[in-house]
């Protein structure tokens, strides 16, 4: 029996707590204790992170400890299970949960739309949650689909006719990529007779069977994952949400796929896995860089930029797996190549959510977000086109940003495998990154035409209020300092990674 | 949310698909099927599923029905966060008020204004009818411990007489907002209770003390019921407010 007071109690808290919020949101009738009770739980769900990982690093215990539920062994009963790579993405959902909480507290003030908001948005980190630390993949099905549903009713929230198609489209891609995973799903089990990760692991072989059901599976989460040619959801429904959901889809919902993706492929499944087919999903991703940039280059709207930066930043976190193929490394989950790949996961988090919520405070003060049209905004905004400013240094990859070392990382990892073709690809992205983020500062910047300063949406604009802008000013300021911080992150993979330079990593 | 959805032709995304991208789907998808059937045909004897050690098993669980016993003990994770899935879409279907101007009952009120007059045989049938579908839902609810039943069905059940009972045309949904957020949410709240106090007990989060299992059991399964036929009533409502004329829903 394991005691109660034992650390390891948090896993099963870190789905009660969202729980317990999203039921107390449900009930609750007032906007303000709506707003209250969800910062609070979010406050204590990253001060539990933050105590469960201090306690771990100091007492040096299990790197992947395992929580029997209902102590049921596997494959009967369902396990939790954290690695270095869970624990790594639990805390960053957790920082980008809180200050997306503060935000939305503050941006939300219509009641028909916080009684929706707060449950959803709880539902939606329970789900998160589950799928971090589930063993089992009938259960992180379960976790896909709460994560997919509430999404999909996040977007709607914002109630134009845009954002309503977008929603719509991004649901019946949802359910098609749950029922992909599904199948595949349910041909392991057929196969191997256990749900459970671990078990599989140790038993897979590389039959048509196996084969047949990691492609069903990866086809699932690549359709969530809005991998090029699968990304053609993603830009209307993260450009038409409310700006603090369209940050958490793009920080954190399409990572959840894309981390299954990584365990399927590097740790469960690996023996079906061929050299060729992770070159394909390099190529794809290299594409998505390519088109993703060129396609924000030329869009519109300023948040439909932001979204298209998505589709292009996903296509880098699919190199994982040509370099993971050069490298031939065992143990390919805790390599090189996946360190820098989870640092640049946690990079683009806090640099898309600072630049969605940037962009909600200069559609709110414009009422318009039309590129275009923002001439001058540099004098009247400057706060939100230095939060722009600075996200977008993380996301071209210029040091000293947090997007700088992931990137680095990469660099080293093609160039020490002698795949210096990824290389190239990932400094051209970042050129072409530049050039999308450059358009808007340029516009921003330039002295305001008389004709843009009173529109007919003139009356309707507002100043957004400081909070909104504090909070995303600060996610601007971490993907900042994550960049000198390097080593602490790389410590908690459990990864075998020296940090890149020596005297930025070892800042402490 | 999703109500005022209209299907109306889209022009801005009614582009259809072009030859090219039809031809690859086309192509894709034989591909996919193809090689399924290959693998399905080449795949050789199925190992031993999980069913024996549930038959095993069984004894502990505090039910005598195995699929009883896998929802809501082997596997009862599972089942929490279906529950969870549920209040997704109470809250994503919930308008923001719904009560009735008469009065404030917890789900029906006499329909006078109805200009349609009732069928006087579907009338006295349902009489007979909604209570025996609830006495249904109970007894479904009870015999799950060990025969084929329990939560979901008994909801499915009693959510019918409900569904009944509005298109009888003497009676209208009238709900009051707040009763039936806390009736979605109850059976997850009671669900969690149950976790974290089987915590406190055995020491481990879902698991039941042996003694106590079939209650615990029973009665997560009792409010559970509650809030699928509640969630499944609300879907019925909202999808019938659209078909009726406007204002006979909402206020």
């Amino acid at each position: 029996m394991i005691p109660l007071g034992s650390v390891n109690i948090v896993l099963p808290l870190l789905v009660g707590i969202p729980l317990l919020a999203a039921i107390a949101t449900t009930v609750v009738d007032s906007r303000r204790w709506r707003a209250g009770i969800s910062v609070t739980f979010a406050s204590l769900q990253l001060l539990l992170i933050v105590l469960w990982l201090v306690t771990l690093q100091h007492t040096g215990a299990d790197a992947a400890y395992r929580y029997v539920l209902g102590g049921w062994n596997s494959p009967l009963g369902i396990n939790l299970v954290a690695d270095g790579l869970a624990k790594v993405l639990l805390l960053i959902t957790a920082v980008l949960v809180l200050v997306l909480s503060i935000y939305s507290a503050i941006y939300f003030t219509d009641p028909a739309k916080t009684t929706r908001f707060w449950p959803l948005w709880w539902l939606l980190v329970t789900g998160l949650n589950a799928a971090f630390i589930g063993a089992d993949a009938f259960n992180i099905y379960v976790a896909l689909e709460m994560i997919g549903l509430a999404a999909v009713a996040l977007v709607g929230l914002a109630g134009t006719r845009t954002a309503l198609t977008a929603a719509l489209r991004y649901a019946l891609v949802g359910l098609l990529g749950s029922l992909c995973y599904l199948l595949g799903v349910s041909l392991l089990y057929r196969t191997y007779g256990t749900l459970d990760l671990a078990q599989l692991a140790t038993e897979t072989q590389a039959d048509p069977m196996t084969a047949a059901s990691l492609c069903l599976i990866s086809i699932g989460l690549l359709l969530k994952t809005a991998l090029l040619p699968l990304h053609f959801w993603l830009p209307p429904a993260h450009a038409s949400a409310p700006a603090p959901v369209s940050a958490a889809l793009s920080a954190l919902v399409v990572k959840v796929s894309f981390y299954l993706l990584m365990r399927f492929w590097l740790d469960v499944l690996t023996p079906a896995t061929t050299e060729l087919a992770m070159n394909l999903l390099g190529i794809l991703g290299a594409g998505a860089i390519f088109w993703g940039c060129i396609a924000a280059f030329r869009a519109q709207r300023l948040k439909l930029v932001v979204a298209y930066s998505t589709v292009a930043q996903l296509g880098y976190m699919f190199l994982l797996f040509p370099l993971v193929a050069a490298s031939h490394s065992p143990s390919s989950i805790t390599g090189a190549a996946a360190a820098a790949v989870v640092y640049f996961i946690v990079a683009h988090a806090l640099a898309k959510a600072a630049m969605f919520l940037a962009a909600g405070n200069i559609q709110m003060f414009n009422n318009h977000d039309t590129v275009d049209k923002l001439q001058g905004l540099a004098r009247t905004q400057p706060l939100a086109v230095l939060t722009f400013a600075i996200a977008g240094v993380s996301l071209i990859g210029l040091p000293p940003s947090g997007g700088f070392i992931a990137k680095w990382l990469l660099l080293n990892v093609a160039i020490g495998n002698g795949v210096w073709w990824w290389a190239i690809v990932v400094l051209g992205g970042g050129l072409l990154a530049a050039a999308y983020i450059g358009r808007v500062l340029h516009v921003a910047f330039s002295h305001p035409v008389a004709q843009t300063i009173d529109t007919d949406n003139a009356n309707a604009a507002r100043h957004p209020p400081g909070g909104m802008v504090l909070c995303a000013l600060a996610l601007a300021a971490c993907s900042i300092l994550l960049g000198f911080n390097a080593e602490w992150i790389l410590n908690l993979l459990d990864a075998s990674v020296e940090p890149p330079i020596p005297g930025v990593g070892g800042m402490q | 949310m999703f109500l005022k959805l209209e299907f109306k032709e889209n022009q801005a995304t009614s582009g259809e698909l072009s030859t090219t991208t039809r031809v690859l789907l086309a192509i894709a998808i034989v591909a996919l099927g193809t090689s399924l059937i290959y693998a399905i045909l080449s795949a050789g004897k199925a190992p031993p599923d999980l069913a024996a050690q549930v038959a095993e098993k069984l004894d502990l669980s505090g039910v005598g029905n195995p699929v009883t016993a896998v929802l809501l003990n082997f596997r009862s994770y599972d089942t929490l966060l279906e529950v969870a899935v549920l209040l997704v879409v109470a809250v994503a279907i919930m308008p923001p008020r719904l009560s009735s101007s008469a009065g404030k009952r917890f789900l029906f009120v006499n329909d006078t204004h109805n200009p349609h007059v009732p069928d006087p045989i579907l009338l006295n049938l349902l009489k007979w009818l909604v209570p025996l579908a609830i006495l249904l839902g109970g007894y479904l609810l009870w015999t799950g411990a060990y025969s084929p039943g329990g939560a979901f069905q008994a909801a499915a059940v009693i959510a019918g007489a409900g569904v009944a009972l509005s298109l009888g045309g003497r009676h209208k949904f009238a709900w009051e907002i707040s009763g039936v957020r806390l009736a979605s949410s109850l059976g997850l709240l009671v669900f969690v209770t149950v976790a974290a106090t089987n915590a406190f007990i055995t020491g481990t989060t879902l698991q039941y003390p042996i003694d106590h299992a079939s209650t615990l059991i029973l009665l997560v399964e009792t409010f559970t019921t509650v809030s699928i036929a509640t969630i499944l009533l609300l879907l019925f409502a909202q999808l019938k407010s659209l078909a009726d004329p406007p204002g006979e829903m909402h206020q």
